[in-house]
């Protein structure tokens, strides 16, 4: 067939689709519902086209190429209508980013997504780098909303296993839907309510698990927004780079795509986008490769200790040892998840270096189990896995454990050995039906550990033998003529665990895999053995009273703490521990009841120690709260004073606006948010100060644009400011202060810095003001705006953002015994 | 003289190659045996010169004495008739400076190991769980506040509480202990031994108050005034760490030895991911500084796994941290790097620590320390590489208590004005001890003045009228 498309004639095969045509000839139709794993759907409309003798604009991923037809896909008209299309979609989506005028500033000055529990733009997006919605705005040059959008205020859903939803970002493409019932043969997740009401759920609200979900992740996968995420993943952004490889946790031997960052597994999905893995294929990878307990040096035994030692003497010392035992006295134990290149060596190493015919070798069973024992006679073992009973170690003159975790049996030999092991290494392994499948090292593994080859090869190096002098697996494979092995991409069924978790294996090496993946432990098996999760209890003297979800990710808490209410001053916070694990946060004083012992916070979550926090709910206690801390900002008469204020700080100004108004000021407080849906506590501050001004970035409600561009307005029409405070994150500080400058205005910022003790013992949170080392819990929080050093502030902030992304990572679900918990609906 | 036959006993202690990788206490403390051995040395002098070294004065012989009888735990009872903390003091005391330096037989060998034997008398009596209470005299009804629970503020509240007052404790941070809690890492002083002191003082009645600010939730003033405390007692601590004044010292890892050891010691960072409070584990560290706090410091970067070396303006023999503290440090494998000092910190574009630029040394004229001046070697400067630096050169008193009580005076340097004697401030009632005073020293001398303090305010509130 011979079509022609934007004046270029292309030819079209049988059965394909215009669009498909046109993508096919390097000619792009914006698109969003369609994905090349699903049929055509024609639900987003922005593949619109214009076809001659066709009326109106046919979606071009439903229409058949047809001998002869006649395709425009780039008219002015239909440019309009996909803005348009995308406007209406925007209107349901947390757009406000897109249509920010200092998109380029915010971008540059905080290109690290913030890690909040809602998304409320692109800005608090973990999909925000591979976003399909932000590329598309961008392609499409979208600029304004026609009016304001909506939220949903759909709870965020996070007490689910390895994922994560946030169904407020979701556009309705239904590629999960779709895919899910692709992969699953039938419904688990579909279009639930109607109308305006429409969302992606589960039949009768049941969670994911009890609606038969397998966690394949395969509707994760294909989720064009952020609504869809992978908890262990998210954070970590897009990975710099994907290796394919083969999963080795049972004989399936799927292949898995492999994202890594900073030399780090960080997620996994099958290569083959047809066929889903299971779920510890898609899910348990990175997980089990970053356990912070893997073993990563070489460890020997002096007296009741295991010492670390270099891997030189550890060889030399274990090929002296092992001298004493060659013959049958030795026994060398792995299982058949170990490379056919390592069982080659591992067996050579056996017969020909130690003399012995105590070469064995386990057969993992259906739960991943490989239990064996040693020949009676045995001197000395070499396990490389968790394979025996500890009782058998205590008839042994030597025993050498070789493996990726620590176990009873490691903690009792005489030397360990740190392998690495699954993407750490190169080799070949059978498959259930004999075939060869690849394994590709797609990371480093930790520390010093090494593949298993290696060892044995160093060891027997180390004992004089020869014949061990390969440098790497394929040097092995070629000698053993190991060819042709292939990632198994073409296959026909998915492995029965990607459609029956239950099926999944339960051990890696006579390892628990459910020990070291924490989602696993949700998930029933087939042999049940769960471990009971550890619940920690923390009795704390702080009472929470009451909490709120005021908006998105904004909640009013209000806490027992009279010796903080007694003396709390306008401008100052406190540090509180939500239990005694807990880092010590600052926290805002947003109000207080001195007769009633209360404090009110505003706390926005933003990473591990808020969540913690906002995951309480009324009736639960925080075990400590001290302050008031700080310097009370200074209340005067200075005319007319302008509060700036966003996110928490809106409610971190009440006292403030409060206090500057009993001291006779004229007070003016100008309010953002990205949308109007964010803004919150309108009521009560038009109540307390003279002229209140809301800002919105998508001009949803209010002056279009940041706090500073209500206030540059009064300032160019002349207005009498004296003194401007704001109070924020950094970055809207910042702004507001280089936008006051050149008008001379005096301009305040609360500084928010990491801290530790808040009383100026530690030096945390120093900050440099007009080229002067301040502390910001002792000199602050209050400094001359126009003299502080943003961009240092930022960095010391950020200074621990990779080891928050990793224990935000620990893919443990929210329990949520409360609404509260997955965001509450009580909003507004 | 059969007795000077036994050499002194050495204490087992873990091996450098197995500690410089784990939090576990260094030595691991005298067994029976050796106690009642080190015991015997002791020639029992009828004018004993060791216990004049001691500042808060045990009755050394008399205890030594009865461990080399065997009864370990009346020995304990008997140093704890003038130390509330002597599993504290037994590690944590420069002994070789006080008692043991005056020991007879360290005249020509070896002096006794009153340090060791003191340790093990009060691991002995807290392992037995028959920790004895002392009767307890009745009620005074005049109430004590002591601000700090550090050493200075436990040795006051024990010794108070024994004479019969009320004592309330307030600590602004979430744990007790003060620096021992927070300063000295649990290889050097095992978190549970200043837990089971305090829980000791807890069953004495002493009232805890944590989370509370002196200064921000009550001042002073209003702690006698309103809150009805007959007498307070300022055992705040050294709080404001001193940094170089460098550039790049607000880099991201440059951290004070004060957030860096605090981090490790009472948030339990070492222990992240299962505490929340990230540790900073790094690969090239350099401690600048020549006292305990950067040994400490030194040897906690190693036991995270860092390349770790101690930058020093001047020379080892001017090094103030202990002997036992540097020896312990170059045995796991800190590396010394003498008579240098950083002249700058160098950033990458994200303000984080790539490199230190420093200058080398030369010892000139003592100084009013005493010790030699150390003077920059011009075009000399020469750069490291690292990726963090942990300033320990230092702390100067926490300036709150002084801030919010203008009546109470003060010197230039903001320490706390007071009669050496008595520990007495310039305002009545109002005592003051530890590193508030003294700038920044040791535990022992902290305790040293608390118990002068508790001492003199017991005469006062005896003379005073109740409220």
């Amino acid at each position: 067939m011979k079509l022609t498309i934007d004046g270029k004639s292309v030819i079209a095969k049988e059965g394909q689709t215009v669009l498909e045509c046109a993508l096919n000839n390097d000619i792009s139709i914006p698109h969003l519902c369609t994905h090349s794993q699903l049929s055509a759907f024609g639900a987003c409309r922005l593949c619109l086209v214009e076809i001659d003798g066709i009326r109106g604009y046919p979606t071009s991923c439903t229409t058949p190429a047809a001998d002869a037809m006649v395709v425009r896909t780039d008219t002015q008209a239909l440019q309009n209508l996909r803005r348009n299309i995308l406007a209406l979609m925007m209107l349901e989506h947390p757009s406000a980013c897109l249509v920010c005028s200092r998109r380029e500033l915010c971008e540059q000055f905080r290109p690290e997504a913030e890690r909040t529990g809602r998304t409320t733009g692109c800005h608090t997006c973990s999909n925000k780098e591979i976003c399909e919605v932000r590329a598309l705005s961008e392609e499409l040059g979208f600029a304004e909303l026609p009016v304001p959008p909506a939220y949903h205020e759909r709870p965020v859903e996070r007490s689910e296993p390895f994922m994560d939803r946030d169904l407020n970002l979701c556009i309705l493409c239904g590629r999960c839907v779709r895919i899910c019932k692709h992969h699953q043969g039938r419904a688990v997740i579909d279009f639930v309510g109607r109308g305006s009401q429409t969302h992606i759920g589960q039949a009768f609200g049941n969670s994911l698990l009890d609606a038969g979900c397998q966690f394949c992740g395969a509707c994760v996968d294909v989720c064009p927004t952020g609504s869809l995420a992978d908890r262990y993943a998210k954070w970590y952004g897009r990975p710099e780079a994907v290796a394919e490889s083969t999963c080795i946790f049972c004989d399936h031997a799927c292949a898995l795509a492999l994202g890594t960052k900073n030399g780090k597994v960080t997620a996994a999905q099958a290569v083959d986008e047809n066929v889903p893995v299971c779920v510890l294929g898609r899910f348990a990878v990175p997980e089990f490769l970053n356990g912070t307990d893997r073993l990563s040096t070489p460890h020997m035994r002096v007296g009741q200790r295991l010492r670390q030692i270099p891997w030189e003497q550890a060889l030399e010392m274990v090929a002296g040892k092992l001298r004493q035992f060659a013959g049958d006295g030795f026994a060398l134990v792995c299982d058949t998840t170990s490379t056919l290149e390592d069982r080659h060596i591992f067996k050579k190493f056996t017969n020909e270096v130690m003399k012995s015919t105590n070469y064995i070798e386990i057969e993992p069973d259906a739960h991943g189990v490989s239990r064996g024992s040693l020949p009676a006679g045995t001197k000395a073992a070499l396990l490389t896995g968790n394979f025996v009973d500890l009782a058998a170690l205590k008839e042994l003159g030597l025993s050498i454990v070789q493996d990726c975790y620590p176990t009873p049996v490691s903690q009792r030999a005489d030397v360990v050995l740190p392998a690495a092991v699954l993407a750490e290494v190169e080799g070949t392994i059978l498959d259930r039906s004999g075939r060869k499948r690849p394994l590709h090292k797609a990371c480093e593994p930790p520390g010093q550990a090494k593949p298993e080859w290696w060892i044995i090869c160093r060891l027997a190096e180390a004992m004089g033998a020869e014949g061990f002098e390969y440098e790497s697996a394929e040097a092995i494979s070629k000698e053993l003529r190991i060819s042709n092995a292939q990632l198994w991409v073409d296959r026909v069924e998915a492995p029965p665990a990607a459609t029956d978790f239950k099926l999944r294996r339960t051990h890696f090496r006579g390892h628990r895999i459910d020990e070291k993946v924490r989602g696993l432990r949700e998930l029933p098996v087939e042999d049940p053995c769960a471990l009971e999760p550890a619940q920690e209890k923390h009795e704390g003297a702080f009472g929470i009273l009451e909490k709120h979800e005021i908006a998105p990710n904004v909640h009013e808490i209000i806490i027992q703490a009279p010796e903080v209410a007694k003396k709390a001053l306008p401008g100052q916070f406190v540090i509180a521990m939500v239990d005694e694990k807990s880092e010590r946060v600052p926290y805002t004083l947003c109000g207080w009841d001195a007769q009633a012992g209360t404090i009110t916070l505003v706390v926005l979550e933003k990473g591990q120690s808020s969540r913690k926090l906002i995951l309480l709910s009324a009736g639960d206690k925080l075990v400590h709260v001290v302050g008031p801390l700080g310097v009370p900002l200074d209340i005067e008469l200075y005319g007319t004073v302008v509060l700036a204020a966003g996110c928490y700080g809106i409610g971190g100004i009440v006292p403030i606006v409060e206090a500057m108004k009993d001291a006779g000021n004229r007070v003016v407080v100008v309010t953002e948010a990205r949308s109007h849906y964010l803004h919150y506590y309108k009521k009560k501050l038009q109540g307390l100060c003279d002229e209140f001004v809301e800002t919105t970035i998508d001009g949803s409600v209010g002056v279009k644009g940041h706090a500073i561009d209500a206030i540059a307005e009064k300032l160019k029409a002349g207005e009498k400011m004296d003194c401007v405070i704001a109070v924020g994150c950094p970055f809207m500080m910042m702004v507001t202060a280089q936008e006051t400058k050149p008008f001379g205005v005096k301009t305040l910022a609360a500084l928010n810095p990491i801290m530790l003790d808040g009383t100026g013992m530690c030096g945390a949170c120093r900050v440099t003001v007009g080229n002067q080392t301040k502390f910001a819990c002792v000199d602050g929080p209050f400094f001359d705006a126009h003299l502080i050093d943003w961009d240092e502030l930022r960095d010391r902030r950020a200074a621990y953002s990779a080891q928050e992304i990793h224990s935000l990572g620990r893919t443990e679900a929210v329990v949520t015994g409360h609404s509260g918990g997955s965001g509450c609906k009580c909003l507004h | 003289m059969a007795k000077e036959k036994i050499p002194r006993q050495p204490m087992p202690e873990q091996a450098p190659e197995d500690r410089a990788r784990n939090f576990e206490e260094v030595p691991y403390g005298y067994s029976e045996q050796t106690a009642i051995l080190e015991a015997g040395r002791c020639l029992k002098c009828k004018k004993p010169k060791c216990v004049a070294g001691c500042p808060v004065g045990i009755d050394i012989p008399g205890f030594i004495a009865l461990v080399q009888e065997g009864k370990f735990i009346e020995a304990a009872w008997k140093v704890k008739e003038q130390n509330a903390l002597p599993a504290v003091c037994g590690r944590v005391c420069p002994q070789e400076e006080q008692c043991e330096k005056l020991c007879v037989l360290g005249v020509k060998g070896e002096p006794v190991a009153i340090g060791r034997l003191e340790r093990f008398v009060a691991d002995y009596e807290r392992n037995s769980g028959k920790i004895s209470v002392p009767k307890i005299p009745p009620k005074t009804g005049k109430h004590v506040a002591i601000v700090g629970a550090g050493p200075a503020g436990l040795t006051v509240a024990g010794d108070m509480i024994k004479r019969g007052h009320d004592v309330t404790v307030f600590e602004a941070l979430q744990e007790p202990g003060g620096v021992l809690t927070y300063g000295i890492p649990e290889f050097r002083l095992p978190k549970t031994i200043v837990q089971a002191e305090v829980n000791y003082l807890k069953r004495l009645g002493v009232r805890f108050v944590m989370d509370f600010v002196v200064g921000r939730n009550s001042t002073i003033r209003e702690l006698m005034d309103d809150e009805g405390y007959n007498a307070v007692f300022i055992g705040s601590g050294a709080g404001l760490p001193s940094f170089m004044r460098v550039p790049g010292e607000n880099l991201v890892g440059v951290y004070s030895a004060n957030e860096y050891l605090t981090r490790s010691n009472l948030m339990k960072a070492y222990l992240f991911p299962a505490y929340d409070t990230p540790p900073i584990k790094r690969q090239r560290v350099a401690v600048i500084g020549g006292g305990n706090v950067a040994m400490d410091s030194a040897r906690t970067a190693l036991r995270l796994g860092a390349d770790v070396t101690i930058v020093y303006r001047r020379a080892r023999e001017q090094m103030p941290a202990r002997d036992e503290e540097i020896h312990h440090a170059e045995q796991e494998g800190v590396k010394l790097k003498l008579l240098n000092n950083p002249t700058r910190v160098i950033g990458d574009d994200r303000h984080r620590v790539v490199a230190m630029e420093c200058i080398k040394m030369e010892l000139g004229e003592p100084d009013d320390s005493g010790r030699r001046r150390p003077i920059p070697v011009e075009g000399s400067e020469f750069i490291m590489e690292l990726d963090t630096v942990i300033v320990a050169i230092g702390n100067k008193p926490n300036p709150l208590i002084p801030q919010t009580m203008p009546e109470l005076e003060t010197t230039r340097w903001g320490t706390i004005v007071v009669d050496e004697s008595t520990m007495a401030t310039s305002v009545p009632g109002v005592y003051a001890g530890g590193d508030i005073v003294s700038g920044a020293a040791t535990v022992i001398l902290a305790m040293g003045q608390g118990r002068i303090a508790a001492a003199s305010m017991h005469k006062y509130l005896n003379g005073a009228q109740p409220k």
